[in-house]
């Protein structure tokens, strides 16, 4: 039954009727790090009036031909166990880190790395905000990229693209990236 | 694969998917578990489980489905891909399938569903009620403005009471000048408290109505003592005020609970300490303190100046005294008992105060109107109540004197016990009756709004 399963859902997404590809996009990254402000940056809402998010955010941002559905999770430690249940399907992983934040760059390091190794995970790219460069105490991404080791990943497309959510600085790029990662590796 | 297979199967499904077998799942489901979904941005982690149950729902419905029908998986994709199906009138009995792959399709059904529960909800209410109650016609908008309604009304009255009170204040000092001679001294203190447990002892069907308008009577001595005091001492704000107040209630109460036969040096001091402070009252904690002295004293002099005044002021501040008399009326019925009270009983005591102040709060606010009438009203007794109040008292105490022998457990301050057997003087028992009256009526009042 298992592929009849598989069957279905296939036909249901068939039965959209959208010829726009839909992309599964999934937000990541500690508390205070910044998702939801990036979140509504993207879609370009009031990044003024963000408080701690206790369950999940979902934005649908068209770009490039493709509609982008990203899914913003909070990141409270309590809520961190729940993230494995929205992975499925997932096209491409968003991680946000608070730059200025050096005392949880480990404890940020160590959930990166239980997510990659997730199994619905696997290959999927990675690309990793170094938030809030807008802070004089932020380091700068190249630091954060070597603290979390991601020159090790061999199985995924990685990139790491230093922002801030609240001024839009880099977000964009980030995005462009996104995009054309995507267009590759699905064409 | 031949076209009009195809159309077959497509309309076999959307014939499914508008037959009973397919609604009523769904549709429970949907009601059962859309009282989460709120139209908040941001969704609910419980949501995702939601979800997933609806998925494994209608992917087994659809299942069961095929089965039945004969149809396999790629009939089905077929069908679905044609171009029949994907025409507009289709797309909508296709949503609810749709619902399992698009998580924000599922979440706006079920917010939908939910607003067309809660609007049936509603119907339903206006349909039994005739109408709807007042907290359901308008949003939280509305609430809030109320509320500040409420505020205004209540400042409105606070201040009202307040300006009373500084009367009496004004009033009590001039009376206190007058009666300084004879209430400076009171050997006959205990002998009133006779009366008054003698009363309390004896069960004349009387008795009930004695002991409670006792009870009225302490409370606005209390609080009018109080009241005396408090607006010159503090800046009065609402708080203050009320704390002020009630505690002195709370006090006295307690304080009564102490057997009443070794007091009499205490009393005597308190009685010095109440005498004095009305004329230099000048500390808050003075002013705290002397109604809870007072009150377990019992002094005759003292407590029939006090209630005096409250005579007095009982009808020209009509809206204060009312509200402590019921206060104080509920808080004797609760304790009657006094001299057992125990710690927990006394807490409830205090628990039972707060809530009683909140009452009164919104009684104030609603017994606004009828008061206004009353007041007039009362502006009647106004002026008979004062001339005779003083002539009674020589004679009130001179009653306790003569018949109190027994000693009592009984608290509340006696001061005018008109009714009870000892024959007191006419135009008290009239006030009395007045202010039963008054206090029925208020009784009354609040019954009907507390209690719905």
């Amino acid at each position: 039954m298992g592929e009849a399963q598989k069957g279905l859902l296939s036909v249901v997404e068939k039965l959209k009727g959208t010829t726009e590809r839909e992309v599964r996009i999934v937000l990541l990254g500690l508390d205070n790090a910044g998702k939801t402000t990036l979140l509504k940056s993207l879609a370009s809402e009031d990044v003024n009036t963000i408080t701690p998010t206790q369950g999940f955010n979902i934005k649908s941002v068209a770009s490039h031909g493709m509609k982008l559905n990203v899914w913003d999770i909070g990141g409270q430690r309590k809520i961190r166990p729940f993230w494995k249940k929205y992975l499925e399907n997932t096209d491409l992983l968003i991680y946000v880190i608070d730059s200025a934040d050096k005392k949880r760059f480990e404890e940020t390091g160590l959930e990166l790395s239980e997510l990659t190794d997730e199994e619905n995970l696997k290959g999927v790219p990675v690309l990793v905000f170094a938030n809030k460069q807008d802070l004089a105490t932020a380091s700068p991404a190249s630091e954060i990229a070597e603290g979390l080791n991601l020159h090790t990943y061999r199985d995924r497309e990685w990139q790491i693209q230093a922002c801030s959510a609240v001024s839009g600085e880099g977000v964009q790029d980030g995005m462009n990236w996104i995009c054309n990662n995507i267009v590759n590796k699905k064409k | 694969m031949a076209e009009d297979d195809c159309e077959w199967v497509v309309e076999s499904i959307v014939g499914y998917l508008g037959s009973p077998e397919w609604i009523i799942p769904v549709t429970d489901f949907m009601e059962n578990k859309c009282t989460v979904f709120d139209d908040e941005d941001e969704n609910k982690l419980s949501y995702t489980e939601i979800h997933h149950q609806y998925k494994k729902l209608v992917e087994k419905l659809l299942e069961n489905y095929m089965q039945e029908v004969g149809i396999n998986d790629q009939q089905f994709l077929d069908a679905c891909t044609s171009p029949f199906a994907k025409s507009r009138t289709l797309q909508s009995v296709f949503q609810p399938v749709l619902a399992t792959d698009d998580f924000q399709l599922f979440r706006s059904l079920m917010v939908q569903k939910n607003i067309e529960l809660q609007l049936q909800a509603l119907r339903v209410i206006k349909e039994r009620n005739g109408e709807l109650p007042e907290c359901l016609t308008d949003g939280v908008d509305v609430m809030t403005e109320l509320e500040q309604q409420e505020l205004k009304i209540l400042q409105e009255v606070l201040k009202k009471s307040k300006e009373e009170y500084d009367e009496q204040m004004s009033r009590r000092l001039l009376l206190e000048e007058e009666l300084g001679s004879t209430s400076s001294c009171c050997p006959d203190k205990p002998m009133a408290e006779g009366i008054e447990s003698t009363n309390a002892i004896c069960a004349s069907s009387q008795q009930s109505n004695t002991a409670k308008a006792k009870a009225e009577e302490s409370g606005e001595n209390s609080s009018i003592s109080n009241g005396h005091h408090t607006p010159l001492l503090n800046g009065n704000t609402a708080t203050e005020y009320n704390l002020v107040n009630v505690n002195p209630v709370r006090k006295e109460e307690r304080k009564t609970a102490v057997p009443a036969g070794g007091q009499e040096n205490g009393a005597a001091k308190s009685q010095a300490a109440s005498k004095f402070n009305p004329d230099f009252g000048s500390s808050s904690v003075e002013s705290r303190v002397l109604p809870a002295v007072r009150a377990p004293v019992k002094c005759g002099e003292t407590s029939v100046s006090a209630s005096l005044h409250t005579k007095e002021h009982g009808s020209s501040s009509q809206t204060a005294v009312e509200s402590w008399l019921e206060e104080a009326h509920r808080e004797a019925g609760f304790s009657k008992p006094f001299t057992e009270l125990t710690a927990s009983q006394q807490e409830q005591l205090q628990q039972r105060a707060v809530y009683l102040r909140q009452q009164r709060d919104k009684l104030h606010a609603l017994k606004k109107e009828q008061q206004k009438t009353k007041q007039t009203a009362s502006s009647d007794e106004a002026p008979s109540s004062p001339t005779p109040a003083p002539a009674t008292t020589p004679e009130a105490v001179g009653q306790s004197q003569r018949n109190g022998t027994c000693p009592p457990p009984h608290p509340l301050p006696p001061a005018q016990n008109s009714t009870n057997p000892s024959k007191q003087k006419e135009i008290s028992a009239e006030e009395r009756k007045k202010l039963q009256k008054r206090k029925h009526l208020a009784d009354k009042l609040k019954e009907e709004v507390i209690k719905k």
